[in-house]
């Protein structure tokens, strides 16, 4: 009985949700045409999430990279290839783990943050305050967090990168006595820009997800307190889902 | 505009005909002393099928200051919502300076907005900016230069007995405190309609009495129309022209302040006595199944 009830509630969230983020995409895109864009707004909005998230996004990174060096190593010692963890550890950064694990971190970070944000704005009527004082809250909150989140993720993840790469070279040359040089060489040699790109055009769907996911929720939060409490534990929740399900589909899209 | 006081002898333009000569499209500006400046008709609003608003319809001529008075939960601030254009009316007919303004574009509204002026029931002070900020916010938008912003916005807060707060940050304030920001926010751009949503509450009855002096002023210097949601009978007797009791949905009355005062009604006496025992029935305020839920979510703006 438990389990029928937990899967009727998340139905009705999902049917929920699926109402929600079209009818804030919907408003988004009506305004996308015309000017005030806010600008000062979004610098502040992209620092706001570069500072956030630097930091998780950083650390999480670096020991990723550790744990992929350590790992593979057992994998490839057994049959005497250790010359290619190098190239597993780059292309699985590069492609995959880099833009989820950032992504996953900046939605619990920076998603939980829009959405209460607003959700407080709404709840206290100061979202129906900015209307009255001629600001439309769209252009006003929404867009700055939505345009900030997604310009800032694939810059979250060029440095994750670049992080994680040099975590596992540590580990591999320092603790695995691997030769630099040619850790290095195998570290690029393999590489194609596509693998590069494809982790950047994921990381800026990753953002668009949380930005749009966390925004509405916020922005159509009801129900005092609780309710604040109740949309910032969907926003993570929700974009943390769909980024592994968006993954998921852009990874097979993107091998075709 | 170099002469900011409200009590200076200058007599400033409200805010409303820059505006509208401003746009474009929108109409020229509206000065006719005989049209109603807000009008509803028949309007209709229910939440969850339970009727808040039932057939509402009344007028404000220009000049007009009207206070809604009413128990709570009563729907008073729902009315003001609806009038603003944050809640749509199920049916029904707003029409301000005779436009009805869910006609049009959300471009439109706002072009339109800086006419009007709003203090919230909870005051919806915006806490991540200070102060000064808070009640300079349109001037602001209207990139006035910010030095000019905060002489206006100091002195807003001068008016309403607030000077030198103008750096803390609003979860500094008192809730009172709070009131009073929002009333000089509300008036900081000079519209030529302000709601105020029960601009006394919270307030001590000296605080009480100079904003009731502040409003009259207001009302007599700026020749401001305002809708007041009031419980406060010395506020309703110095400063309305008309009253509106709402109550089950319906307008109950609508009279002058004097009539308040000598009307033989038991409903409008109770209340205007304050007394518990009576012809009121409570049933239906606290009726709580009117709860934002999420069918609701498509209506707000
Ligand atoms: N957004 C909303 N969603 C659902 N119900 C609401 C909403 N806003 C107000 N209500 C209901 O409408 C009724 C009137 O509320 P309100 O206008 O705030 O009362 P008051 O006269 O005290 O200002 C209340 O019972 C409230 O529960
Ligand atoms: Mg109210």
């Amino acid at each position: 009985m438990l389990i029928l009830q937990s899967i009727g509630a998340a139905t009705e969230r999902l049917a929920h949700a699926f109402g929600l983020y079209p009818l804030m995409m919907a408003k988004v895109l009506a305004r996308m045409r015309k000017p005030p864009w806010f600008f000062a707004l979004i610098i502040r909005q992209c620092e706001k999430v570069g500072v956030q998230s630097l930091p998780v996004a950083l650390l999480t990174a670096v020991f990723t990279g550790m744990v992929m060096a350590l790992q593979s190593w057992v994998a490839f010692h057994r049959f005497g290839a250790e010359s290619m963890i190098a190239t597993v550890v780059s292309l699985s950064i590069l492609r995959e783990l880099g833009p989820v694990l950032v992504g996953l971190m900046v939605a619990g970070r920076v998603g939980a943050s829009f959405a209460a944000e607003l959700g407080t704005m709404r709840v206290s009527e100061q979202i129906d305050a900015l209307w009255t004082l001629s600001t439309d809250p769209v252009r006003y909150l929404v867009m700055p967090r939505l345009i900030a989140v997604i310009v800032m993720m694939p810059l979250l993840v060029v440095l994750a990168d670049a992080v994680g790469m040099f975590g596992g070279y540590v580990i591999s040359v320092h603790v695995l006595d691997q030769n630099p040089h040619t850790y290095l060489r195998n570290s690029f040699e393999y590489l194609q820009l596509i693998d590069f790109y494809s982790g950047l055009l994921k990381a800026a769907v990753f953002g668009f997800i949380i930005g749009l996911v966390s925004c509405a929720e916020g922005y159509y939060c009801a129900g005092g307190a609780a309710g604040v409490g109740q949309a910032t534990t969907r926003a993570v929740v929700i974009s943390a889902m769909s980024i592994l399900i968006a993954d998921y589909i852009l990874t097979a899209w993107i091998f075709q | 505009m170099s002469d900011h006081s409200l009590f200076g002898p200058t007599q400033i333009a409200p805010n409303c005909e820059k505006t509208v000569k401003q746009g474009g499209d929108a109409a020229k500006p509206f000065d006719d002393q005989t049209a109603p400046k807000i009008s509803l008709r028949n309007v209709h609003k229910s939440f969850k099928g339970r009727k808040v608003l039932d057939n509402i319809s009344m007028e404000i001529m220009p000049g007009e200051s009207h206070i809604v008075i009413g128990l709570s939960g009563a729907g008073k601030s729902v009315l003001i919502k609806c009038i603003l254009g944050l809640l749509r009316p199920d049916s029904g007919t707003i029409l301000i300076n005779d436009e009805d303004w869910f006609d049009m574009s959300i471009e439109e509204r706002l072009r339109r907005m800086p006419c009007i002026g709003v203090l919230f029931q909870g005051a919806a002070l915006f806490d991540s900016m200070c102060v000064w900020e808070n009640v300079a916010f349109v001037l602001l938008q209207q990139s006035m230069p910010r030095a000019d912003a905060r002489k206006q916005a100091e002195q807003m807060l001068e008016m309403v007995g607030l000077p030198d707060i103008g750096d803390k940050m609003p979860a500094e304030l008192s809730g009172g405190m709070k009131k009073r920001v929002g009333l000089a926010r509300a008036i900081c751009h000079r519209p030529e309609i302000i709601f105020y949503d029960e601009p006394l509450a919270g307030l001590d009855p000296v605080m009480s009495d100079v904003i009731t002096i502040l409003l009259k002023r207001l009302h007599e210097t700026m020749n401001v129309t305002s809708l007041t949601i009031a419980h406060n009978m010395k506020l309703v007797q110095a400063f309305s022209d008309q009253v509106s009791m709402l109550y089950e949905g319906k307008i109950y009355a609508q009279i002058s302040a004097q009539e308040l005062q000598e009307t033989k009604d038991p409903l409008i006496r109770q209340f205007v006595e304050g007394r518990a025992e009576g012809p009121i029935r409570f049933g239906f305020e606290s009726d709580m199944s009117g709860q934002p839920g999420a069918n609701d979510k498509e209506e707000v703006i």
